[in-house]
């Protein structure tokens, strides 16, 4: 079987910051339609890892190859407090020169956040913010997404609009890499998992009807191996 | 990154800032009353009976924009910090250079009106004679103002990672504002005393060199500050 | 490095010595100024060596930027902070002289002004240096803000000169046409050279000091699995 060409290619990636080691020699491919999940502790390197893929950060040796832009969803909403759900699109719309009301409004609606639109997101809960900053993240139809803890401080509906989300992202062919430590949910999603333990990628191996629980307890194993 | 959607970039992220700017007023009102208090002070702050106003005058004004620009610098780097929304800037097709520029034409504008209010404040406290040197003053007044967002835009970029980010923008900027503002000073100094134009013309060279070597100096070495 | 560093020093503390013997019972006395005029064969090169410190932090600033290694970074702090050690000793010996001859501690001469600014600058370089905890984010800033000050340096230069004099009119580093007696001005160059022996000394003592603490952080951190 000819694998289609990868949405995104993780060459030997290696970061340091200062003197130390957060991202040591890791590699993979994620194909269309693919939705990678990343399971690792506290200061694994995950989220390191993820702002390489996206760019934020300079790979200190190895490469990363994708067509465009990526969307990401991190620990920090990317948004201005002062500026209403609305208005924080639009200006990042504008960035992306996609800048049309339709769009906006319809990722608001979307993301059930339709009602408050027009209100200072300073006064915005956990879970509107994680949904607005997904609304920014897909507001340039991106091949690429980038999910840090996606679900963390989500209700079980707005957790569902995600998923939807997700699901929608891969139908259409779309790639997805996922750090997480809410399993439950999004191992359900994902094509393979790969465990990170201090930084390097111990194992990259396909869900194959694996559950949450197990896949912890694999986690567990290779931790433990690493020590 | 083509010439209109550099220009179409810069003009949304100057426009994001003015929104939040007038959404918030606090840098904005602050700035002003700022300047006024500084105006005051510095009119008491001398022996009215051996300096005149006149000879005071210059220097306060340029001592006035200079501290009040200060306050109004950091805000606009700290908004990008807040929630790591320069992360949410640089996952756009948005090039360090038009980032620089919206951020530069932000604090212009900003600094720009907060002039236009304490100038007249002080015709009125310094009872200066100007308003046919207005148009002279006012070109001098926005050739100071470039030189100190052009350098004020970079530095504040580097000064918000650090600690203590209030008190390093000044201890690094003022040596930089030395040339502009002294310039400003002599200049506004000569155009009050209703001097003849070519005594203003080395001062003013002097000022437009610093306009052009400093903002493209800052505009070239911005990516360095801005990718991690 | 770190030995060799010594090396540079003690010759160049043996020369200094050699330039105090000089100054102080070869070299006649100033008709005007008198004895007091000794402290210069110290003041004038010692300003010499800070200013090409900084001069050196510049440079070496725009060549990290260009190359990004390590070690132009490390160089461009030594020297900073060696360029600002001098510059202490400029601006203490400065004004002993001043007092004595010009009768005042201080004065606003355009020279005093030039070289105040351009050491407040190099004192928030280093302060940046100090208030940044990322070895990159470190190196890149203050490489940016080193290029920024030595671009900067003619501008003040110019403005000072303009200040004092208030009739603009074009004024480049042109030194004072040496018009002292012959002993006085070797004195002089002697000490030039001297200061300068110093400052390589200091710098590569710095270096090399700087590059050990690089090593033993990086041992520490290598440690962690």
């Amino acid at each position: 079987m000819p694998s289609p060409d990868p949405v995104v290619a993780v060459r030997g990636v290696s970061r340091r910051f200062g003197h130390r080691w957060v991202v040591k020699d890791i590699s993979f491919e994620v194909p269309p339609g693919e939705a990678l999940l990343l399971v690792g502790g506290n200061g694994a390197g995950k989220t390191t890892l993820l702002r390489v893929i996206a760019g934020l950060l300079n790979p200190t040796a190895g490469a990363v190859e994708r067509h465009a832009m990526a969307g990401m969803v991190a620990h920090h909403t990317m948004l201005y407090d002062a500026l209403t759900a609305r208005e924080n699109l639009w200006f990042f719309a504008r960035l992306h020169g996609v800048a049309e009301r339709g769009r906006v409004d319809a990722l608001l609606e979307r993301l059930g956040l339709g009602s408050v639109a027009g209100e200072r997101i300073a006064i915005f809960s956990r879970g509107m913010l994680q949904r607005l900053a997904i609304a920014r993240a897909l507001l340039h139809d991106p091949e690429l997404l980038l999910l840090d803890e996606p679900l963390s401080g989500l209700d079980e509906t707005a957790a569902q609009i995600v998923l939807d989300v997700v699901a929608e992202l891969r139908a259409r062919g779309g790639a997805l890499v996922i750090a997480t430590h809410q399993l439950a949910e999004l191992v359900a999603v994902a094509a393979r998992v790969g465990y990170i333990v201090s930084g390097r990628l111990a194992a990259l191996e396909p869900v194959d009807g694996r559950d949450a629980a197990s896949v912890m307890n694999r986690y567990r194993e290779l931790a433990a191996g690493a020590r | 990154m083509p010439g209109s959607a550099l220009v179409r970039v810069s003009v949304a992220v100057a426009a994001k800032d003015l929104a939040v700017e007038l959404r918030t007023k606090t840098a904005f009102v602050s700035s002003i009353v700022f300047a006024v208090l500084v105006l005051a002070v510095l009119y008491f702050a001398r022996d009215a009976t051996a300096v005149a106003d006149l000879d005071l005058a210059p220097g306060a004004l340029w001592v006035t924009f200079t501290f009040a620009g200060m306050l109004g610098l950091n805000r606009a780097f700290l908004l990008e910090r807040e929630n790591r929304a320069l992360d949410g800037l640089r996952l756009t097709p948005a090039s360090p250079t038009a980032i620089f520029l919206g951020k530069a034409l932000g604090n212009l504008v900003f600094l720009g009106v907060v002039e236009l209010i304490s100038l007249p404040v002080f015709i009125l406290f310094y009872d200066v004679p100007i308003w046919r040197q207005l148009p002279i003053l006012m070109g001098v007044i926005a050739m100071a103002t470039i030189a100190f967002v052009a350098v004020g835009t970079l530095l504040s970029a580097m000064v918000v990672r650090t600690r203590f980010s209030e008190v390093m923008l000044p201890l690094l900027l003022l040596p930089f504002l030395v040339p502009p503002v002294v310039s400003a000073v002599q200049l506004t100094w000569r155009i009050l005393a209703l001097r003849p134009l070519s005594e203003l013309t080395g001062w003013l060279s002097l000022l437009a060199a610093f306009d052009v070597i400093f903002f493209t100096l800052s505009l070239l070495l911005f990516e360095a500050i801005l990718v991690e | 490095m770190a030995r060799r560093g010594t090396v540079v020093t003690a010759v160049a503390l043996l020369g200094l010595v050699g330039v105090y013997v000089r100054a102080l019972a070869f070299t006649p006395p100033d008709r005007a100024q008198g004895l007091a005029q000794k402290i210069f064969y110290v003041h004038a090169p010692v300003a010499w060596a800070a200013l090409l410190a900084f001069a050196i932090t510049g440079l070496v600033s725009l060549l990290y930027l260009v190359l990004r290694d390590r070690k132009l970074d490390l160089i461009a702090a030594a020297s900073a902070e060696v360029g600002v050690a001098f510059g202490i000793a400029m601006l203490t010996t400065g004004p002993i002289w001043g007092k004595p001859i010009w009768g005042t501690w201080w004065t606003w001469d355009a020279r005093l002004t030039f070289t105040l600014i351009i050491f407040l600058l190099f004192v928030g370089y280093l302060v940046l240096r100090g208030a940044l905890t990322d070895f990159d984010v470190r190196a890149r800033f203050s490489a940016v803000l080193g290029i920024m000050a030595i671009v900067l340096v003619p501008f003040i230069h110019v403005t000072v000169y303009w200040f004092r004099t208030l009739h603009p009119k074009p004024v480049l580093l042109k030194p004072d046409a040496p018009s002292m007696p012959g002993t006085m001005l070797a004195t002089l160059l002697i000490s030039v050279g001297v200061f300068t022996v110093l400052y390589i000394g200091f710098t590569m003592q710095r270096y090399a000091l700087a590059v050990l603490r690089d090593v033993r952080e990086e041992e520490t951190a290598g440690a962690i699995p």
